[in-house]
This record gives structure tokens, C-alpha cells and sequence, in this order.
């Protein structure tokens, strides 16, 4: 049994786990049965599973996708840069999704809800232009340092410009905090539905395009001589990216590190092999996300910590261990 | 002599006599020894003699007022004062003394619709969270009022503009008028506000724990609806301790000195505010509010709730609930409860 194919069964298997402990625990009790029994025979009058239906279930759910979209567009950001630092978050993805997400929702205040999501995308997909073309500027064109570069302080300025009006509408900041910090509370799965036809096929493309990968990493001149067409690659790539971070970032916040630890997590056990990496890597984000989300609500009950706060928590050290264990990216 | 030359001299001649000469070292004022001196001694005499001749007309009016940052002496009677959070600005005009700069109020900007009467003329400083300090020194206050609770950062800037006192916290109003009447010279008045006060908080306890079909103590939650979760407040907050005072009792998680609020996300949260009696306020001007209402209100654990069943859910007014602070507020919160529960008024 290949390493690869070991890797697979144990992120299952945490799956598994992790997505019944998400409906199983919680502030009040339910036990596994029933949690199982909510999904498959409803009785509407019993609370567990009215609990688990409507409180827990959309948070797992939603959880599980947003997971795995971070994890994927981090390993697709660490691809197209060639940079093991990369994520959504270092090139200013995620940043410019909140500040239009901020912004629309002070001008607007009534627009709250349903559209954010593509408010959201919307504001990924500036960021993520205005990167790219700053980037692209001056002779040398469009060089993975300069892409990180534009990245930083692009994510500076859209902080800032976020920050500033939060400061100016203060009870705006009250309505948001909590989802700024990154938070599956309250979500409810008709307001993600919308979203997950797009998130569902961009996590299917990206695994379809491993093999494409692959051969870009080898370098961009050898991918040219093998006949790949690296603008047409590099460009899904950014729209991949744009949309899986885009959505993900107005589902549920900033969430941090998931898009930079995962990838290299997975990456111990599947080298660069982008066929493995990124479906795998889609699965670890979703298991890690769950964990994340059932500590952050058991820890300071009846309160939650933002899960934001959680991921920060477990893939800061993470992080350490990795770097110091000095990997080798290639 | 040609006619051009003569115009000229006699152009000159007025030049020289109109236009003194401009000597081409410029001496300044200091360069001129006597003046210097002169001077000198003018702004030594300012410095030395002001405050004594300060202390001359006030000697008998300076008081010295022991707050929550140390002490504070104020002399005579303060006329243009600053109040740096809600209760203060409350208080201020309960106590008949009109601010002349207040901080901007949370919901129903600039000030909240009870006091905008009182205040049309007063200038607003900035946020209660961030008093703008330039616009505090163009007022020229001669008194401050603050907030540990807020503003203890600001301390030595507020210090160096005018006399200013601290409150602890915001919550407790009775502390703040208390503090205030001593600072502002109202000590009557502010006496006269608790006596009346106290009189209302007792006619309110005899009248409901004299009622035989009513279990009393009333167990009461109060749940403050944002747009995206729940706060429940402590009986340490602004209505949690008018209540506790009335003889109401809070649900036994929020029956804690530890905390104001809770903010709750999840409706799993529901069966720790679970109590007899809910009063309820809604964050107004954010339809958003109203939705997450019904949303808790719809879940299946609301229904289990004690209030719920029983129907005791009774909706008021947030600005008068949470966000006033002081005497005046609370005796409106007063009005509320006498209403709600069917008390008569006091008669003299």
C-alpha cells in the first residue's frame, strides 16, 4: 500500500471522527445515536435532533467545505508561486474579500445575508487583479517574489482601509467582530447553498488539474517545451483560487493558517505529487477545520471563541515544527 | 531742469520724509536690554502671584473630591463641564447642570431622543470610547467628568486640560450621581433625587411582595439581540442591579459579579437564560436585529424556556434598558416596571 494511499485512509477515518464529534458535541448533550438518527429518520418533535439539524448540521457542513477550500487554495497559491510560504491570506485574497464585505455591508447595511458571498468573491478577485498587475509592472514581468511582494502590501492596505471604517462605524464593528475573526456560529446552510455549486466544482477542478501541476513545477520553461500552455494554466489557477477563497472568507470570516499549514501537513507523507496532494489536502483542511470548530465551542462555554482564533492556535506550532524540521519544497 | 527731474526730486524728497529709514540690523526685543528686563520680570510676576491671587478669591469654595484615579480639587461651583460617557451625561442634567460637550450616544445619534431637549445646545466631543481631546480644550471646560472603565489612559492629558473625576465604572448610576452632586456642588439635589428614588424602589417592593397571587422573588433574565448573537447582562450591569435592588433575582448564570455581558452565538446556549420573566431590547435601526429575534425566537429551545411558556416576555426599550446609565434612565426603567406590573403610582 503506497504512502499515499495510507494518507488517504487515515484522513478518512479523521473525517469520520471528527465530523460525528462536531454533531455529537456541543452544549447539550446529545449522544451518537441520535445524532445519526437526526439525519436519517428526522422526529421533529425530539430537541436533540432538532439541534443537530438545525444547529449543528450546518456548521459541520459548512465546516467541511470551507475547510477544504482553504486547504486546496493554499496548495494551488504554494503551486503558482512557487513559494511554500503562500496562501490566500499572504496575497491579500482574503483581506480584500473583508474589506469589500466591510465596506458594502456599512453602505448597505440591509444587503446583510445571502449576498455578502459574492460581495466576497468579488473582493477576491480584486485583490487578487490588482496583485497580479502590480506584480506585472516593469521589465522582469510577473516573478513569484514580486507576486508576494504585491501581495503584503496589498493585505497591509486592505487592512487598514477595513480597520478605518470599523473605527468610523463603530456599531458596525459590533455586528461584525465576530464574523471578522473567522466564525461558523449562526450560519445557516440556505445561506451557503447558493455558494456551494461553485465552491463543489472549483474543489473539482483543482483535482482534476494535479497532473497539469505537476508539470508546471518542473519549471516554466520545460513546461513550455513539454507543449503546456502555462498562461491558460496559471490563470484557472488564479480563478480557482479567487473563488475558493473568496467564498470561503464571506461564509465564515478570516480564518488563518489553514490555507498555509495544510499543504504541508499532507505534503510529508505525499511529496509534491500534485494528484495526491490537493484532494488530500482538501480532506485535511475539512478534518482540521471540524476539530477546530468543536474545541472552539467546548473551551469558554456558554461563550465561543472565534474559530479563527482556534486555527491561529493549533497551526501556529505546527507551523514551528514544520519549519524547523526544514522541509524542503520542490 | 527738465519737468521729469523736478517731479523726481520733489518725489524723492517726500520718499525720504514719508518712509523712515529701515535701520539694516533688525533688533529684536531682547536685544534692547531694559525692555528685556522689563519683561522678564512682567511674566515672573504672572507666574509667581496668579495662583496666589487665584487662591485669594476662592480660598473658601476649593473642595477636594477623593475618585477612583486619586483626588481631584475643584474650586467654586463648575459651569461648563464635559461628560465623557452616557451616565454622566445623564446624571449631568438630571442634577439641573447642562454640559456644555457631551460624547456621542450609541444608537440614535447624537444624543438620545429623551435628552436632546436639554442638550441642543451642547457640542459633542467625540465617542465615549474615543473623547476627541482637541475639540474638549476648545470648550474650555472647567470640569471633566471620566471613566476608569474608559478612559484611565487618558488621565494625564485630561488632567492638564481641566479638573476632571473619575467613575470606577458606568454601570452603577447611584455611585455616579452621588460622585457627580459632591463634584459638581448639587449635593441637595443629588440628595434629593436618591430620597425620591428610594421611595419609588420601596413602593415597588411592598406593592409586588404583598401580592398573593404572584410568586415573588420573579426570576428575570435580561437579553439584550444584536444583529449576529445574544447578550445576556449580569446583575452587575445598569438595569441587573436596579433589578437586584427591587428584589427581582437573576437566572443563576447570570447571578455573578464576574461579568456585565455574555455574548451568546449559539442557541445551544438558550437554557442558561432560562428564568421566569425575560425583558427583552433589541439593538435598534438594524433590520438584521429583528431577524436574529425571530430566529432565536423560532428555535425549538426557546420554547422550552420558563418565560416562554408562561408568556412573560416583555419587550423594552434598549436606550432605556442598557444605554442611559444613569438617574434618569433608571427612573424610566422605574415608569417601565411600574406599568408592566400594574403598580399605582406613588401618591405624595
Amino acid at each position: 500500500m503506497s504512502k499515499e494511499f495510507k494518507a488517504l485512509l487515515l484522513l478518512a477515518l479523521l473525517f469520520v471522527l471528527s465530523f460525528s464529534a462536531s454533531l455529537t458535541m456541543g452544549q447539550y448533550p446529545v449522544s451518537l445515536g441520535d445524532s445519526f438518527l437526526a439525519l436519517v429518520r428526522f422526529d421533529e418533535n425530539s430537541v436533540e435532533h432538532v439541534i443537530v439539524i438545525s444547529s449543528r448540521l450546518p456548521r459541520t457542513v459548512i465546516a467541511c467545505f470551507v475547510g477544504a477550500a482553504l486547504g486546496i487554495s493554499g496548495v494551488l497559491m504554494q503551486a503558482v508561486t512557487r513559494n511554500p510560504m503562500a496562501s490566500p491570506s499572504i496575497l491579500g485574497i482574503n483581506s480584500g474579500a473583508i474589506f469589500m464585505i466591510v465596506l458594502v455591508s456599512t453602505l448597505f447595511p440591509s444587503f446583510a445575508g445571502h449576498g455578502l458571498i459574492w460581495v466576497g468573491i468579488a473582493g477576491a478577485t480584486l485583490a487578487g487583479s490588482i496583485v497580479y498587475m502590480l506584480g506585472s509592472l516593469g521589465h522582469g514581468g510577473l516573478t513569484p517574489t514580486r507576486l508576494v511582494l504585491g501581495g503584503a502590501a496589498l493585505t497591509a492596505l486592505f487592512i487598514s482601509f477595513t480597520q478605518a471604517i470599523l473605527v468610523i462605524n463603530q456599531d458596525g464593528l459590533d455586528r461584525i467582530l465576530f464574523w471578522l475573526a473567522g466564525s461558523l456560529a449562526g450560519r445557516t446552510l440556505d445561506a451557503f447553498l447558493p455558494v456551494l455549486p461553485y465552491i463543489s466544482a472549483a474543489v473539482a477542478v483543482s483535482c482534476l488539474i494535479g497532473r497539469h501541476i505537476n508539470i508546471l513545477m518542473s519549471g516554466e520553461d520545460i513546461a513550455k517545451g513539454l507543449g503546456q500552455n502555462t498562461f491558460l494554466l496559471k490563470t484557472l489557477i488564479a480563478v480557482l483560487v479567487v473563488v475558493l477563497a473568496g467564498s470561503a472568507v464571506s461564509a465564515v470570516g478570516n480564518i488563518a493558517f489553514l490555507g498555509l499549514i495544510v499543504p504541508h501537513i499532507v505534503r510529508l507523507s505525499t511529496g509534491s505529487d500534485h494528484r495526491w496532494l490537493i484532494p488530500l489536502s482538501g480532506l485535511a483542511g475539512a478534518v482540521l477545520l471540524l476539530v477546530s470548530d468543536v474545541i472552539a465551542r467546548q473551551i469558554i462555554m456558554p461563550e465561543e471563541l472565534p474559530i479563527g482564533a482556534m486555527t491561529a492556535i493549533i497551526g501556529a506550532p505546527l507551523f514551528v515544527i514544520l519549519a524547523r524540521r526544514n522541509f524542503s519544497y520542490g | 531742469m527738465t519737468k521729469l527731474s523736478g517731479f523726481t526730486f520733489i518725489w524723492n524728497a517726500i520718499y525720504r520724509l514719508a518712509v523712515p529709514k529701515q535701520p539694516r540690523k533688525i533688533k529684536t526685543h531682547f536685544s534692547n536690554p531694559s525692555l528685556f528686563i522689563a519683561t522678564g520680570l512682567a511674566v515672573f510676576c504672572c507666574l509667581v502671584f496668579q495662583p496666589a491671587l487665584a487662591q485669594q478669591e476662592s480660598i473658601e469654595t476649593t473642595r477636594v473630591i477623593p475618585h477612583s484615579m486619586g483626588e481631584t480639587k475643584i474650586t467654586g461651583t463648575p459651569q461648563r463641564i464635559v461628560t465623557l460617557f452616557q451616565g454622566a451625561t445623564d446624571t449631568a442634567v438630571a442634577l439641573g447642570v447642562i454640559p456644555v460637550g457631551v460624547v456621542e450616544s450609541w444608537v440614535n445619534k447624537p444624543v438620545y431622543p429623551y435628552l436632546r431637549d436639554a442638550l441642543k445646545n451642547a457640542d459633542i466631543v467625540g465617542l465615549e470610547t474615543q473623547p476627541n481631546l482637541e475639540r474638549l480644550v476648545a470648550l474650555k471646560p472647567d470640569l471633566i467628568i471620566a471613566s476608569k472603565f474608559r478612559h484611565e489612559t487618558l488621565y494625564q492629558q485630561l488632567s492638564a486640560i481641566a479638573p476632571v473625576i473619575f467613575l470606577e465604572e458606568i454601570f452603577d448610576f447611584k455611585q455616579t450621581l452621588e460622585l457627580m452632586g459632591l463634584a459638581l456642588n448639587q449635593e441637595q439635589t443629588a440628595d434629593d433625587l436618591l430620597v425620591d428614588w428610594n421611595r419609588r424602589t420601596e413602593h415597588f417592593r411592598q406593592v409586588l411582595s404583598s401580592r398573593d397571587n404572584m410568586d415573588w422573588p420573579i426570576e428575570v433574565s435580561l437579553l439584550n439581540f444584536r444583529a449576529d448573537h445574544l447578550r445576556l447582562l449580569s446583575r452587575n450591569s445598569f438595569s441587573g442591579l436596579i433589578l437586584s435592588e427591587l428584589g427581582f433575582e437573576h437566572s443563576s448564570f447570570a447571578d455573578t459579579n464576574g461579568w456585565i455581558y455574555k455574548k451568546l452565538t449559539s442557541k445551544e446556549a438558550l437554557p442558561t437564560v432560562n428564568a421566569d420573566t425575560f425583558f427583552v431590547f433589541l439593538r435598534s435601526e438594524n433590520p438584521a436585529v429583528d431577524e436574529n429575534y425571530d430566529n432565536w425566537r423560532n428555535h425549538p429551545l426557546w420554547k422550552t424556556l420558563k418565560a416562554s411558556r408562561s408568556g412573560q416576555i416583555y419587550k423594552v426599550d434598549e436606550i432605556v434598558w442598557s444605554l442611559s446609565g444613569g438617574i434618569i434612565g433608571a427612573n424610566m426603567i422605574l415608569d417601565d416596571l411600574f406599568r408592566i406590573y400594574d403598580v399605582p403610582p406613588l401618591t405624595e
